[in-house]
């Protein structure tokens, strides 16, 4: 599938603000499912942007904006080819997983993180339902499906920052949400597991539905966990889809703190209105059947940061850091 | 059984100790008790402390320096310096492959990946930021202890933001104010042009677009960060500006400081800021300390940080264990100083064996520093022992063990007599263009009869170190006692120096370059 995709950002602030820094991660990585085809950043004002690759592999556009400024605008346009995912056909047995040199190389998608930091009863939940999967593969499946069900999907319902354990206590999320408990489920069973930031072709995230050429969303999230000896399969509990198509990978990591869309922070008194939007439209439409066209609304991108509102004894705590 | 520096086994004062002790066998308790007083009041006149967190009568401490002197002769400092410039190199090396290499060392299978993924002091943020000469640590200090042998060892590595420097040299100002006459016929081997060695290390790693005259600054979290007096001390010595990070701001990927002359180019910065404070656009992000867009400088090559982001994952105490390996894979050599026994804990068998003998070793955990967390087996209460096995198993790649390393003694004055106390010493090594290790360091020791804890934050000292020059000068002509002796308000500092024999001011020992 052809896509192009227009990612746009727009902060409003009520005052002026200056000595704006930011991180972006929009666009899509080329992997052996998707091509990036071409990518354009525009800002406004305009600032000159340092591009890079990640430790992780991601793309990053660094800008800063030093000048007095009172809205920000970053735009980001990409156009992709992207192809159904290569079947797995490799279906080791559990304990493959504790192979030593597998083991070595996926440590850091084994631990908990800020974001996926589970507690004792999610890891009992995740033995429970893990307990009838003979293999690697049916017990990911079984993690996938548990995270699609765990949770009802509600837009607002909650914040980044909110932990897996209290959101998985509420029973409900967005997509980001869907895609932590996911990895932390596969972690708490000794399954390599990471977070995939991406833009999802659908008009209702909650079921992958789509009508049209045409879509408006927001980003999407996912999750892709390490099956011994075949590589990374890519799952996305939110609508229980396997990823396809209509899946763009912007980038993975060990959670959202690793592959924000945005994150940045600035200097002046003000607080930001935060807009963000995401519009895809398909190329190539006469090659997919659509489907029903339905609603949808998902979490806004993290806001920047304000860097002065913090107390003085706060800075000097931090003074006190630790010196060798 | 411990190693005594100034006695040997027949009991006789060691010959490089000889000219000292006797100095000091002619001051009577009241002499010594007029100069401790002198001490005091010079360091607390110009301001010489530390600041100890967490102690609920006041933070600022009088800087505690023992009058006995560390002396070192030359044929055990050579070895001393070849085996720190091997280290530090090997380190440097270490630090650019896992940086801005190919990882070669992972690939080869010297050292598990794991061992770099599951690192705190890992920085991903800094991956692929290249340094002028991969010169990532600039400055290192590292903590060497002699053991029952007589044998030096490491004990750890410190390449992030080694303090200790400013007493070195404050320790051998007091020093050569207070007894000129003790350094008679000893071409005691100066510390003073570290300031001078520092800036060209720093010169030597600007961005090579900068020019001739490259701009450089100390970076400090400010006034109550415990080495506050250091920062500013090395910023004096080098003559450039100490700037805080509201100091600083970047503005196209270049840095620049706000002067009373409009904003002005920075191009090397000495920070003293820990990593995760240092740019909260990718770090902690509630940091005030820091300057927004630092590391996308420092990515875009504008402007070369000092010492590098993520070198705690080569002071990491689990990948010390590998430094010898280090040395052998990057440097083709066999290492000159050993590190100290050390277990791994989450190899299993090197687990369990430390689980049953935990009442003999000392445990640590992997990325502290100043002595934090650290038990010490033979000492430990069982409820210590009990939480210190608690937390192996809980999380065995976070704690290493050590066997216990007796230091050993020198003596120190305790207020009625020298009295014989535990010692160890944090040389300084500088790396730029060249590899310069600042004859002598800090030598720490333990206040307490017996105690092993030298840390200045624990309730340790420190003593002045004495590196002898290789050719010792026979001529009385040479000796500083005529001038200093009675005009002790000169500078007997630079007496020394003046014998031909000591080349104080020129870099000693091996030149390497780094890349």
């Amino acid at each position: 599938m052809k896509l192009d995709i227009c990612y746009r950002t727009i902060f409003r602030f009520d005052s002026p603000v200056r000595e704006s820094q930011n991180e972006m991660r929009a666009c899509p990585v080329t992997n052996q499912r998707q091509q990036l085809l071409s990518y354009r950043i525009s800002l406004e004002p305009s600032a000159r942007t340092l591009s890079f690759t990640d430790y992780w592999g991601t793309r990053v556009d660094q800008f800063g904006v030093t000048d007095s400024h009172q809205s920000l605008q970053v735009t980001a346009e990409a156009s992709v080819e992207t192809q159904d995912p290569i079947p797995l056909t490799a279906n080791p047995p559990l304990e493959a997983l504790l192979e030593p040199q597998f083991r070595d190389s996926h440590e850091e998608y084994l631990h908990p993180t800020p974001h996926t930091n589970y507690d004792s009863a999610l890891a009992q939940e995740a033995q429970t339902l893990a307990s009838d999967a003979k293999d690697v593969r049916s017990t990911v499946e079984a993690v996938w499906e548990f995270a699609g069900s765990r949770l009802s999907y509600q837009p607002n319902s909650t914040k980044i920052g909110d932990c897996i354990t209290e959101i998985a206590a509420k029973k409900a999320g967005v997509c980001q949400d869907f895609a932590h408990l996911g990895v932390a489920l596969c972690r708490s069973l000794g399954i390599p597991a990471r977070y995939v930031s991406g833009y999802l072709f659908s008009s209702n995230d909650r079921t992958g539905s789509v009508s049209g050429d045409f879509v408006r969303v927001q980003t999407h999230a996912w999750f892709e966990a390490a099956i011994p000896g075949a590589g990374w399969l890519p799952l996305d509990p939110t609508n229980q889809l396997t990823v396809g198509h209509q899946h763009v990978k912007i980038g993975h990591g060990r959670d959202y703190d690793d592959v924000p869309p945005l994150r940045g922070v600035y200097s002046g008194p003000a607080t930001p209105e935060v807009e963000a939007s995401v519009e895809i439209r398909r190329m190539d439409p006469a090659k997919f059947p659509t489907t029903a066209l339905q609603p949808s609304l998902l979490r806004e991108v993290m806001k920047p940061r304000n860097r002065h509102n913090h107390t003085q004894s706060h800075n000097q705590q931090q003074q006190q850091q630790q010196q060798q | 059984m411990f190693y005594d520096e100034h006695i040997d086994a027949q009991g006789c004062i060691r010959s490089h100790y000889q000219p000292v002790q006797e100095w000091f066998d002619r001051l009577t308790p009241a002499h010594l008790s007029a100069l401790e007083q002198q001490r005091n009041e010079s360091f607390r006149r110009q301001g010489i402390t530390f600041t100890v967190y967490g102690n609920s009568e006041g933070t600022e401490r009088t800087w505690p320096m023992d009058l006995y002197p560390q002396i070192i002769d030359a044929t055990e400092w050579a070895t001393i310096e070849r085996g720190l410039c091997q280290r530090v190199t090997a380190l440097n090396h270490f630090l650019d492959d896992i940086y801005s290499g190919t990882q070669a060392i992972i690939a080869d299978g010297i050292i598990p990946q794991r061992l770099i993924t599951s690192c705190t002091g890992f920085e991903r943020e800094a991956m692929n930021v290249s340094v002028p000469l991969g010169a990532r640590c600039v400055v290192a200090g590292i903590d060497l202890v002699r053991g029952a042998d007589g044998g030096y060892q490491v004990l750890e590595d410190n390449l992030r933001n080694p303090s200790g420097i400013s007493y070195v040299i404050e320790n051998r100002a007091a020093m050569t104010k207070l007894m000129p006459a003790a350094f008679a016929n000893l071409a005691v081997r100066s510390v003073n042009h570290y300031g001078r060695s520092l800036l060209r290390a720093l010169r030597s790693i600007a961005p090579p677009a900068c020019g001739d005259d490259p701009t450089i600054v100390v970076l400090t979290p400010g006034v109550f960060n415990s080495a506050y007096f250091e920062h500013a001390f090395l910023a004096r010595s080098m003559g450039v500006e100490l700037v805080e990070g509201r100091d600083l701001v970047v503005d196209n990927h270049v840095v620049a400081m706000r002067t009373t002359r409009g904003l002005e180019r920075v191009d090397v910065i000495y920070r003293r800021i820990d990593d995760a404070f240092l740019d909260p656009v990718v770090f902690n992000p509630h940091s005030t300390l820091g300057v927004p867009g630092l590391m996308a400088a420092a990515r875009a090559g504008t402007v070369t940080l000092a010492n590098s982001v993520g070198n705690g994952v080569g002071d990491d105490k689990a990948v010390y264990a590998y430094v010898p390996n280090m040395i052998r894979y990057y440097l083709n050599e066999q290492p000159i100083i050993p590190n100290a026994t050390t277990y791994l804990l989450w190899e299993h068998d090197q687990r369990t064996e430390v689980l049953n003998r935990l009442d003999e070793l000392v445990i640590k955990p992997v990325a502290e520093s100043g002595g934090y967390g650290i038990v010490i087996g033979p000492k430990a209460s069982d409820a210590e022992l009990h939480t210190a096995r608690q937390n192996i198993l809980k999380d065995p790649r976070n704690w290493i063990a050590q066997e216990v390393v007796n230091l050993s003694r020198l003596p120190a004055w305790d207020g009625d007599e020298f009295a014989p106390r535990h010692i160890d010493l944090r040389p300084f090594v500088l790396c730029g263009e060249q590899t310069e290790v600042i004859p002598g360091g800090l030598t720490r020791v333990a206040m307490r009869p017996g105690s092993l804890i030298v840390n200045s934050s624990q309730g340790g000292g420190s003593k002045d170190t004495w590196v002898l020059g290789t050719n010792q000068p026979n001529q009385p002509a040479t000796a500083p006692e005529a001038s200093p002796a009675t005009t002790p308000a000169a500078s007997p500092a630079t007496a020394p120096e003046a014998s031909p024999a000591t080349p104080a001011n020129s870099p000693s020992g091996p030149a390497n370059r780094l890349s």
